[in-house]
């Protein structure tokens, strides 16, 4: 009798399992479905899956499932490309295209030497960005994003103060003296945490802080330390800037928004000009010493997981999807959509300050990417930045110091 | 997402592995249990057997070979992005990395990164040794230097939280328990009350104490304010001044105090015989007395065992640094800094090696906690089986 009911529970279980079988071929016939992710919150990952659906419904060979991962992203990825589950496309923001070098993400240059779209052409990004991608003599993925770093000011203050607005033609030594002439007991005229990055004024005084070549981090040449004297010398000093304490208190761009600040550095894409009750304008950053007005871009790319079963139809999805990015988010890393017509028609609200906005874009730069970036970032943060900003010893001799140990992350 | 025609195709390889491995288990637990029965064992310890069998084998595959293969990989470098883990020229570079410490006199004018230098033999990459601190020894100068100072800055910081916590922990939820013990009206509630806690996630529990402690907004400074403004001082920037990390999680640990803590010495309270208080009373015996020879001996069980718990959680603090970010510089707990390592720097192995120091610590400390039990822990049971009491 046991015997019997035992056999009868295995041949209900295979009887189960077998609806599942009849589907395994029923699905390979089906168009082949391609995974992405991304970090994007509730509405951008609405508006992500519209261009998503557009490009499904344009195609029969592959479907795109969308699988947004707006918590601990790096941390889910990670631990799927470990368990080789992780999704066949996925957004990487500069700091982490360093994973090219560890060999997860697929090699596209032959792809692209083979396609003749705009949206595939290398000399169509412009340079600053594309660096990002062209790692390793491949290319891994294609930026959908470049914010530059604009000057927005606060009209109101500057008028109330007798202060010009501020040009492209600005040198740092006008914008610190403006900076000086705007702080009073009510407001003060710029602000700094440690953002922008330092990066961005070692490049406007001439500096690198890591070379073309990625072989070295000249910090403590005269240019550099330039750059970097020039930030130290504002941050949290209370005659142009909020001090730490000022800023623990009132938050960071909150005291822009608050009208507590009259210039604040930040994306391109920042709602920072559409503040109520704010009259703002949009400026590029000052000139540095080569006349250029050197920016930082903040960008980020989609790439292929390097283990997709489908690498072909990974890279056309990743050709199309970009191309519908380019025309959602600003500013397009793309030369030929350096345009207002183009930046207008992706974001309406920027038509009043699109030109200072497509006035930054030809300066921008990103990081350049070394293996092992995340720990030169955390010494060139922990030894050279911090100790900086709070007057723990000279630039030079802190500049000295972690050229050593940054040079020692770059020769391994 | 809604009506995506691929959803179906994405998820049902899972779900064929769900039904695979229930099936699979299933057969497991049949084939064993009729292999007992042919050996002659009877069908209730048989069935016993069969029904642990899918605990033992998670137990086997999320456990037992995680923590094999982690000490696997404390001996090679590897980064999770990887294929595999490659062989170190020294197997035991990721220990000697993360403990060496040099010694070098630091001549006038010189830096000491300069003079400290790097780690010597094969090493997979440049480790140099950095300056943890400077003394004067008949006329010169010496510095000290480590491989990787941020982590013996970290045990420091987890040691010493563990020893501040702990007791202070330990002393106020003996306060608790002692006073859900009296007889008081609605004690019920109160003891569900102060069980409250426990039931929160520590994720949670993180950030209200991060929005208490916040400088600005924080309720801890609101009603510090007075005395801010009585001594003509600025508000204390809790997890954000150097000196005040240590205080400031120490603090927040203290919630710790509620919850299981006080549910098992109220436990312990209750057992205690009424007539040991009835004879001590007799004899002239004060309260203090009472608590000092009667309730600490015989809650002693109970006390340690709250703390060798106390002492582990304390040494694996992970979950409050996580979500309350502060300075490396300033020290970082231990598991928080090896989760680190692991992910952001893309050092498995080493944090592998980390892991299994932390780990060895752990059983170090909880074996001396053990061998001092002996003098203090007082088991009723075990005095009269030697014929005491």
């Amino acid at each position: 009798m046991k015997k019997s009911r035992h056999v009868l529970i295995l041949t209900l279980l295979v009887v189960a399992l077998l609806p599942l079988g009849a589907i395994v071929p029923a699905v390979a016939q089906e168009p082949v479905t391609l995974r992405i992710t991304n970090w994007a919150g509730v509405q951008e990952a609405a508006e992500f899956q519209q261009i998503v659906d557009e490009v499904n419904a344009n195609n029969t060979e592959f479907q795109i499932v969308y699988e947004p991962k707006p918590d601990d992203y790096y941390t889910q990825l990670q631990t799927q490309l470990a368990g080789g589950t992780a999704p066949d496309l996925f957004w990487l923001d500069q700091d982490h295209m360093a994973w090219a070098y560890d060999g997860v993400l697929l090699d596209i240059s032959e792809y692209l030497a083979n396609d003749d779209r705009d949206v595939a052409n290398p000399e169509d990004y412009f340079p600053g960005v594309w660096q990002t991608v062209a790692l390793n003599d491949g290319v891994f993925g294609l930026p959908w994003i470049a914010q530059p770093v604009v000057l927005y000011y606060n009209r109101d203050i500057f008028d109330a103060m007798g202060v010009e607005y501020p040009t492209a033609d600005w040198t740092w030594d006008d914008f610190k003296a403006a900076a000086e002439a705007l702080t009073t007991e009510e407001h003060y005229g710029f602000t700094l945490n440690g953002w922008p990055p330092i990066h961005m004024f070692i490049w406007s005084f001439g500096g690198e802080v890591i070379s073309e070549d990625l072989k070295t981090s000249p910090i403590d040449t005269p240019e550099a330390i330039a750059g970097a004297q020039f930030y130290a010398d504002m941050i949290y000093n209370p005659a142009c800037c909020p001090t730490q304490e000022v800023l623990a208190e009132e938050g960071f761009a909150e005291m822009f928004k608050a009208g507590r600040v009259a210039m604040f550095m930040g994306g391109a894409a920042d709602d920072l000009d559409r503040v109520e009750g704010l009259n703002v304008g949009v400026s590029p950053v000052p000139k540095g010493v080569n006349g250029e007005n050197v920016t930082f871009a903040w960008t980020a790319a989609t790439v292929i997981n390097a283990k997709t079963e489908h690498p072909d139809l990974a890279y056309e999805a990743l050709v199309q999807l970009t191309e519908g990015i380019h025309h959602w988010k600003i500013v397009s890393p793309r030369v030929s959509q350096a345009t207002v017509e183009h930046l207008v028609a992706s974001e309406p609200r920027k038509e009043a300050n699109a030109e200072p906005i497509l006035a930054a874009v030809p300066y921008m730069r990103a990081f350049r990417i070394v293996p092992r970036f995340a720990e030169w970032s955390q010494i060139f943060w922990e030894d050279f930045q911090d100790p900086l900003f709070h007057g723990e010893d000279t630039a030079e001799n802190l500049a000295a110091d972690a050229r050593i140990l940054l040079e020692d992350v770059l020769g391994d | 997402m809604t009506g995506d025609p691929g959803a179906f195709a994405t998820y049902y390889p899972t779900l064929l592995r769900y039904v695979g491995v229930a099936v699979g288990l299933g057969i497991l637990m049949y084939g064993l249990y009729r292999l007992l029965r042919l050996a002659g064992v009877k069908h209730e310890p048989a069935t016993g057997f069969t029904l642990v069998v899918p605990w033992i084998v998670g137990f086997l595959i999320f456990v037992t070979f995680p923590i094999g293969l982690s000490f696997y990989l404390s001996f090679t470098e590897y980064n999770i992005l990887w294929d595999r883990p490659k062989p170190l020229a020294d197997p035991l570079f990721n220990y000697k990395r993360a403990l060496s410490i040099r010694i070098v006199e630091l001549p006038e004018g010189e830096r000491p990164i300069q003079v400290l230098g790097t780690m010597e033999g094969e090493t997979p990459e440049t480790v140099r040794y950095r300056e943890i601190g400077r003394f004067h020894w008949r006329g010169k100068e010496y510095v000290i230097g480590a491989t990787d100072g941020y982590f013996l800055k970290g045990v420091w910081l987890t040691l010493r939280y563990a020893v501040l916590s702990v007791p202070l922990g330990m002393v106020g939820a003996l306060g608790v328990a002692l006073l859900l013990n009296q007889n008081v009206k609605g004690v019920g509630f109160w003891r569900t009350l102060y069980y409250l806690p426990a039931v929160l996630p520590a994720a949670a529990v993180a950030l209200l104490w991060y929005w208490l402690f916040a400088p600005s907004s924080g309720l801890v400074n609101w009603f510090l304010s007075p005395i801010y403004r009585l001594l003509d001082m600025q508000p204390l920037g809790w997890f954000t001044d150097k000196s005040l990390v240590l205080p400031s999680f120490i603090i927040m640990g203290l919630w710790g105090i509620f919850g299981a803590n006080t549910v098992i010495l109220l436990a312990g309270l209750k057992n205690i015989p009424k007539d040991l208080y009835e004879a001590a009373a007799i004899d002239g015996a004060g309260t203090f007395t009472k608590f000092r020879h009667i309730t600490i001996p015989m809650l002693s069980p109970a006390l340690f065992y709250n703390l060798v718990t106390n002492t582990i959680a304390a040494l694996t603090i992970f979950t409050q640094q996580a979500f309350i970010p502060t300075d490396r510089q300033d020290g970082w707990f231990v598991n928080w800094f090896i989760y680190n390592e692991a992910f952001n720097f893309g050092r498995m192995g080493y944090a592998s090696a980390l892991g299994w120091m932390l780990a060895l610590l752990v059983i170090l400390l909880t074996l001396l906690i053990f061998r001092s039990s002996a003098a203090w822990v007082f088991y009723e049971g075990a005095r009269q089986e030697a014929g005491g009491a």
